[in-house]
């Protein structure tokens, strides 16, 4: 079987970007705050909502409807920390509890968007300009090509901001010891509230360049939540190279099922890879490259 | 026939003084001897716990329930079993036999999460399984209902096995993610798949257990009572597992404490995988159950939202009890599809009495008690802290260890008399003791005199002549026979009328000071 080479570089570097997106933000939850968030695939979903609202009203312009896409989905993650973190954190069982008021949030989040939406799914603009260009053989569109972008530069940025910024070394912080942080001064709801909407900004850019794929409806973000967590859970929860690799690799994987085997082969393939991840590596990758949060 | 007498279990703070006790009914006749001849089958348990003790004056025999729980089941069951077909519609007794059905599964659910301690969220995706199978089957090789019935607890076995794989090496969150991951994959296996109804959103045409010519109600009847029995069904085998060996194995290795369990000697990994196993088997059955009362599957039972609320349903109720689970989805599927009318509504609804749950309650509605008494003993013993002083009340948890119920009285008689008494002290009233040595007093000093005068004779103060007509000091009496009076300080007065007034100075300061 002949298979394509630059085609699947280009599937597998999209697919890598997009999940990497989703999942570092699950993975930075869960190793600063200690909750699973399940109400990042409602993020997804109202920053669509959001982005949709801009360019109905605003302007269609591809910036505003992403910078719309990106501060609603700010929004909805300062909320959820405001629901889910604050009233709970030093409560007994607070992981368990924390992961279902996110589920309550989810549940009630979607279906407050069906009763002031409805049911139908609405299109957001094309963001970036239509056409594209031969990359060997493949042939890349600029839709697709602005994601990457758009990812990479975030998810980067991101990540200078977490190593240089003064925020950054308090979330740091919070990651390798809350108690510890919280004595010297770290302030856990602030810390909590920022890690909620940076990780809801990236949701947000995420649910605005897939609106291609997924389109804005109330329940959009039930897919890329499930993406975003079975990534993290591969990469091992709370590690950000884990879940960047692990993002590569299952990207990887679709691709080359995608391409070998069929689209519908996609779900069952990457189960079997981060099931065998798993079996070997019960912390997932990152639990090769650096401890973890228990 | 029933005295009520008090007894002291539970003493807490109240308008009376000693407390308000609980009060437990003692039921008279025979003892509990003719209860403890009587066992469940196959069990030594009795079917009630009954104290029995003769009444310490009448001394006629009284017995007391201990846990009343297995009546409130009775009467719980026998009205879920009543209420649907005597008053109900059509709708309200179909939405009673879902009811009955997700009950099933939720106490099934419950053996998984709260006795193996394996959190999965794939309860509803083995269900789906079994159902799917046994669909397929019957369809294709006209299974009758008994048969898929008889093959589903196979499919969830098999199934089972499957998921438990992963749960040898994964822990906690990692594990309960992953099955959210395996009910995604299975719902999108499902719709890729034409075999298995995926234009038509579902497999339908399966064999029902309803016969052919029945009426629609009766049809319905029929359904609910079978659903009723699959939920009995659930709740001995939630029993049978919880209650007997297997449960107090795995209560010793809660997560957490496994080593513990593992230095007794308990394999309590093996002892969670059975549980797993027995737990999904069952859940293969009511699957199978499913498809014999839908006559087939629907996609519906692997999406993110049904398990949301079968999630809502154990969470509110409270994750770990069997009646917690019958309750929690009494109120869900009550909102779902009784209260159908409210459209999106009910679901938002649902969602915050779910929200709220876990904002306020540690483990659901059948955790408020134990939960509330931990708060008011906090509270309680905070207060204690902030009110014990000298000569003060006694406090009721205190009074209940005391013999003599007189000296509480006492005290507290002795207190308000006290607190009166200060407000009569003034700077004229002292300047009148000086004034009026021997002679007329007002009401106000007589009283506060009298009160001094009646104390208790340890710790009394005295005068004593070192020198008569010239040195007089204050000692304080020691109450006992033999022991000297001790000199309070070192003031000398020269006259006794000034000391006099001394001691009625210190008096008056001990009582300001208490």
């Amino acid at each position: 079987m002949h298979i394509d080479f630059y085609y699947l570089a280009v599937t597998t570097v999209t697919l890598a970007s997009i999940y990497g997106l989703l999942a570092v933000g699950i993975s930075i939850i869960w190793s600063s705050l200690g909750m699973i968030n399940m109400a990042h695939g409602f993020t997804f979903a109202v920053s669509g909502y959001g982005a949709w609202l801009v360019a109905q009203n605003i302007s269609t312009n591809g910036v505003v409807v992403l910078a719309g896409g990106v501060l609603t989905g700010m929004l909805s993650g300062a909320v959820i920390g405001g629901l889910a973190f604050v009233p709970l954190y030093d409560k007994p069982n607070f992981a368990v509890r924390s992961l279902i008021a996110t589920l309550a949030i989810a549940l009630f989040g979607s279906q407050c968007l069906l009763w002031a939406f409805g049911p139908r799914v609405k299109a957001l603009p094309p963001i970036f300009p239509t056409g594209g260009f031969k990359f060997g053989t493949a042939s890349v569109s600029y839709d697709r090509l602005g994601a990457i972008v758009c990812s990479i530069v975030l998810l980067l940025a991101m990540l200078a901001w977490m190593k240089r910024s003064r925020r950054g070394l308090e979330i740091r912080a919070m990651m390798q010891n809350p108690e510890g942080a919280a004595l010297v001064g770290v302030g856990l709801r602030s810390t909590a509230i920022a890690v909620m909407m940076v990780t809801g900004g990236l949701a947000g850019l995420a649910a605005v360049l897939l609106s291609r794929t997924y389109f804005v409806s109330p329940f959009a973000g039930a897919i890329p939540l499930v993406k975003g967590i079975i990534v993290a859970l591969a990469g091992g929860l709370g590690s950000l190279a884990g879940a960047l690799i692990a993002a590569a690799l299952l990207g990887l994987v679709e691709a080359l099922t995608a391409v070998g085997l069929g689209g519908r082969f996609v779900l069952i393939t990457q189960f079997l890879v981060i099931i065998i991840i798993l079996l070997i590596r019960p912390r997932g990758i990152a639990g090769m490259l650096e401890r973890t949060r228990e | 026939m029933s005295a009520f007498i008090q007894s002291n279990k539970a003493a807490a703070e109240g308008p009376s003084l000693i407390g308000r006790r609980r009060l437990l009914p003692r039921l008279r006749s025979h003892g509990g001897a003719l209860w403890r001849r009587w066992r469940y089958p196959f069990t030594r348990r009795t079917p009630l716990l009954i104290e029995t003790a003769y009444n310490p004056k009448t001394l006629a025999a009284e017995k007391e329930i201990v846990d009343k729980r297995p009546l409130y089941w009775i009467a719980g069951l026998l009205v879920l079993l009543v209420v649907p077909p005597v008053f109900g519609d059509n709708s309200f007794l179909s939405a009673a036999t879902v009811f009955a059905i997700y009950a099933a599964i939720n106490i099934v659910w419950m053996l998984m999460i709260g006795t193996a301690g394996i959190f999965s969220l794939a309860t509803l995706a083995v269900v789906g399984a079994a159902a799917y199978t046994v669909s397929y089957i019957s369809i294709h090789t006209g299974l009758p209902w008994w048969g898929m019935i008889a093959v589903s607890p196979l499919v969830g076995l098999l199934f089972g096995v499957l998921i438990a794989i992963p749960a040898i090496r994964l822990e906690g969150f990692y594990y309960a993610l992953l099955t959210v991951g395996i009910a995604d994959l299975c719902r999108e296996f499902v719709l890729q798949t034409q075999a298995l109804g995926a234009a038509s959103y579902g497999l339908y045409g399966a064999d029902t257990y309803v016969p052919k010519g029945i009426s629609e109600r009766g049809g319905l009847l029929l359904s609910f009572y079978a659903a009723f029995v699959v939920m009995l069904a659930a709740l001995a085998l939630y029993r049978m597992v919880n209650g007997q060996r297997l449960g107090l194995l795995l209560r010793t290795a809660p997560e957490g404490q496994e080593a513990f369990a593992a230095a007794l000697g308990i394999n309590y990994r093996a002892a969670r995988i059975q549980v797993f196993l027995i737990s999904s088997a069952a859940l293969g059955a009511i699957g199978g159950f499913y498809a014999t009362y839908f006559k087939g599957a629907s996609p519906a039972l692997f999406t993110m939202d049904s398990l949301l609320l079968l999630l809502a349903m154990i969470v509110i109720g409270g994750i770990g009890t069997a009646e917690g689970a019958v309750v929690g989805t009494l109120i869900v599927v009550l909102f779902d599809r009784v209260f159908i009318g409210l459209g999106p509504v009910r679901l938002i609804i649902i969602a915050m009495i779910m929200f709220g749950t876990v904002l306020f309650l540690r483990r659901g509605l059948f955790g408020i008690a134990p939960q509330f008494r931990a708060w008011r003993d906090k509270r309680r013993s905070e207060r204690r802290a902030l009110r014990t002083g000298e000569g003060d009340d006694i406090m009721p948890e205190d009074a209940t260890q005391i013999a003599d119920k007189q000296a509480i009285y006492t005290q507290r008689f002795d207190k308000q008399l006290r607190e009166e008494l200060k407000k009569l002290v003034t700077d004229e009233l002292i300047a009148e003791h000086r004034r009026t040595d021997g002679g007329r007093r007002s009401d106000a000093l007589e009283r506060i005199l009298t009160f001094f005068r009646r104390a208790e004779v340890a710790g009394k103060y005295a005068i004593l002549a070192e020198k008569p007509f010239a040195a007089y000091r204050i000692v304080a009496l020691s109450g006992k026979r033999g022991m000297p009076p001790r000199l309070v300080d070192d003031q000398v007065f020269a006259t006794q009328e000034e000391a006099q007034h001394g001691v009625f100075l210190k008096r008056i300061r001990d009582l300001l000071d208490s």
